[in-house]
């Protein structure tokens, strides 16, 4: 029995081959929309996972969450320094890491943080944390090895940023794969990058809304070339977080800052305008803490509990910042996805129903042209039940050899997707078959299997006699 | 070997008013071997197809030795056929893409799950004895009388009671066609089986013991023929 069903099928091996494709397609088509579809969904959000909630300057939600977690590069509004500082006192946090971004190294993104971030994303794999201001981590895909140094670029490389030619950073360490877009991220102490563009932007052009900001940077430079480590016991804004005016700050710092010759200050100064911030000055926690920081677009923050989250969400939700679960913001963005799916979806669907149709189609037409064969197959005395089964089994082979052979094509498909637009954004993409796929092909093979009972019948109906005489 | 006893036979089609056969009695020997002539449309496919069991007959008897298979259903016609009868057709209804012997094999392979051992050793037997050389040989490269040689052996692997030709030398050419027809007398006489032949060769009819000559439904001419 089988011998005959194996040599009708290669008989016609270019008609199966073609229907097994054509179902194999149709098939791929939807498996490939729901792998895809979850792939997006679970990627982005293990991405977003990672950050329980980001402060921002106001403006969009989505906006703040696609720069901060998925560091694509926009020209947010900056935060006061004062909000970074009043996070990093604040009990309910269990750290609040900057995220300063727009610098590329190639086109891997430079992000300044702090190194809580590091710890908070899994920590190091290998190598150590930046201690100096000329010291980088490295996500864990960036292709770059420890030691290796580096000048960042403002602005990608591709679209045609400019060197910080003066900036060398010396890469230390490696993460741990977080499947976040800050695999693909460069590390550097966010004192490192107010202090690059500090020296990068002339005062005269910080006199519009920046204009505090500026003079923040300044003192910032200031403070740390001057008494950083003076700085970690003199600070008055530990524990401060008091919402006062920048400007104000610089000069309360200015003025606690232990006696520096002004020789020397104005000396730093120009130096710094010269573009030659000292990059060996080691990193230091409490210059985050000051309210005079310069601004940053994102804070990360990390509260101690689920409540602290949602007081703290409540208490940065204002005019003056902005703070969002970036789980909440995808889940929103999501609804909008579920919509696309669904209607991607009833596409692969109907397509699939139309293949299936005009299969069950060519199946019967074949059939029927086989009336001659089958009849004969019954004069010969094989059994009804026997005609039903090689008829059954030859449909089903085809048919089923397509549906399995999509499910391959499909998640070949979803996986060269993932890895195409997870590489573009920057995130994982897990591509995944779930227990209910299996149940979705094990339907599809019954529902095949049901179907191909449709000319395995016709087959069985017909007079042995009547096929022959036809 | 078996003999036939038909009683009160009457097929009728949808349609038609007059029955398309009628045999109030016929009766043939063990082994006796008879050829059934008629004008298309005679009635011949009909008997044929009554006498193998393919068409289900609901007014008569038809008795192939005790049984009578208009009164079995049709799966039990089905394995009363595999069992009884071998089937030679004008067409040959070889399968493509299996080899002679396979072809030989298949009405057993599909009517049993355990084909008894030895059915192939009678198979190339078989295929031998109607001079096929190469066994092994998918069917769509031999000749046309070739196929209808390899129909022959099919028919008999299963050592039928009853072998059956429905017009086998009439898509041949004469030479094949008086090849088959010489492997259809000498193979039937050597398996002792009753054999009934519908043929329009006057060559092959004149061979049998017997004619049935069939008009309008009715056998005309029961006479047997001279030997």
């Amino acid at each position: 029995m089988f011998g005959l069903v194996l040599a009708d099928l290669r008989r016609q091996a270019l008609g199966v081959l073609a229907v097994a494709l054509l179902i194999a397609l149709a098939t791929a088509l939807g498996v490939a929309v729901t792998l895809g579809e979850r792939a997006l969904r679970l990627g982005s959000a293990r991405a977003a996972g990672a950050f329980d909630l980001v402060v921002g300057a106001p403006g969009s939600e989505t906006q703040l969450v696609l720069s901060a977690v998925f560091l694509q590069p926009a020209p947010l509004p900056l935060l006061p320094g004062r909000v970074l500082a009043a996070l990093r006192t604040d009990p309910r946090v269990a750290f609040a890491a900057p995220v300063g971004f727009g610098d590329f190294a190639g086109d891997d993104p430079v992000v300044g943080t702090a190194a809580e971030a590091i710890d908070g994303l899994g920590g190091l794999s290998e190598g150590r944390s930046f201690e100096t201001l000329g010291e980088a981590v490295v996500g864990a895909r960036v292709d770059r090895a420890i030691g290796a140094e580096f000048s960042p670029l403002h602005g990608r490389r591709s679209e045609g940023g400019h060197v910080h030619a003066d900036i060398r950073y010396r890469i230390v360490g490696r993460m741990t794969e977080s499947g976040t877009p800050w695999d693909h991220a460069i590390l550097v102490p966010i004192e490192a990058v107010w202090a690059a563009h500090a020296e990068h932007e002339p005062e005269n052009e910080l006199q519009e809304g920046e204009a505090h900001e500026g003079e923040t940077h300044e003192g910032e430079a200031r403070a740390h070339d001057a008494a950083a480590d003076d700085l970690a016991h003199t600070s008055p804004t530990s524990g401060d977080t008091s919402l006062q005016d920048g400007a104000q700050h610089a000069e309360a710092v200015a003025t606690t800052l232990p006696p520096v010759p002004s020789a020397g200050l104005a000396g730093i100064a120009g130096a710094v305008r010269r573009h030659h911030p000292d990059l060996d000055a080691p990193v230091n926690p409490a210059a985050l803490a000051r309210p005079d920081a310069p601004g940053v677009p994102a804070i990360l923050v990390k509260p101690r509990t689920i409540a602290d989250a949602y007081t703290l969400r409540q208490a940065y939700r204002g005019e003056r910042s902005l703070a969002v679960f970036p789980a909440e913001v995808l889940t929103r963005l999501y609804g909008t996805l579920g919509d696309a799916r669904t209607v991607l979806s009833a596409v692969a669907t109907g397509a699939q129903a139309l293949v299936a149709a005009a299969i069950l189609l060519v199946v019967v037409a074949h059939v029927r042209q086989r009336r001659r064969q089958i009849g004969a197959l019954r004069a010969f005395g094989a059994p009804r039940a026997t005609v039903f089964a090689i008829v059954w089994l030859e449909v089903f082979a085809v048919v089923g050899t397509g549906v399995l052979a999509g499910f391959g094509i499909g998640y070949a498909a979803a996986l060269a997707g993932a890895a195409r637009i997870g590489a573009a954004g920057g995130i994982n993409l897990p591509v995944e078959f779930r227990a209910a796929d299996g149940w979705t092909l094990l339907m599809l093979l019954a529902v095949t299997a049901a179907v191909t009972l449709v000319p395995a019948l016709l087959a069985y109906r017909q007079s042995p006699a009547e096929a022959l005489r036809a | 070997m078996l003999s036939l006893r038909v009683e009160d036979l009457e097929m009728r089609f949808a349609g038609l008013d007059a029955p398309a056969l009628s045999v109030p009695l016929l009766a043939l020997r063990a082994g006796e071997r008879v050829a059934v002539t008629g004008a298309s449309g005679s009635g011949k496919s009909t008997l044929v197809n009554v006498l193998t069991g393919l068409h289900r007959v609901r007014q008569g008897r038809v008795f192939w030795g005790e049984i009578d298979i208009a009164g079995l259903s049709e799966r039990r016609r089905d394995a009363w056929r595999a069992r009884h009868v071998g089937l030679v057709m004008q067409d040959f209804h070889l399968f493509p893409g299996l080899s002679a012997l396979d072809n030989v094999l298949l009405p057993q392979r599909l009517s049993t799950w355990r084909p008894a051992s030895g059915i192939a050793a009678e198979a190339r037997r078989l295929l031998e004895r109607v001079g096929l050389v190469r066994p092994d040989q998918p069917v769509e490269t031999l000749s046309r009388g070739q196929m209808q040689r390899v129909a022959v052996a099919r028919a008999l692997a299963a050592r039928p009671g009853l072998l059956v030709a429905d017009e086998p030398t009439a898509s041949l050419d004469a030479e094949a066609g008086a090849a088959v027809a010489d492997l259809l007398l000498d193979l039937s006489r050597e398996a002792g089986t009753t054999l009934i032949v519908a043929t329009h060769d006057p060559r092959l009819v004149s061979r049998l013991d017997r004619r049935l000559h069939l008009a309008d439904g009715r056998i005309t001419d029961p006479a047997p023929v001279e030997t």
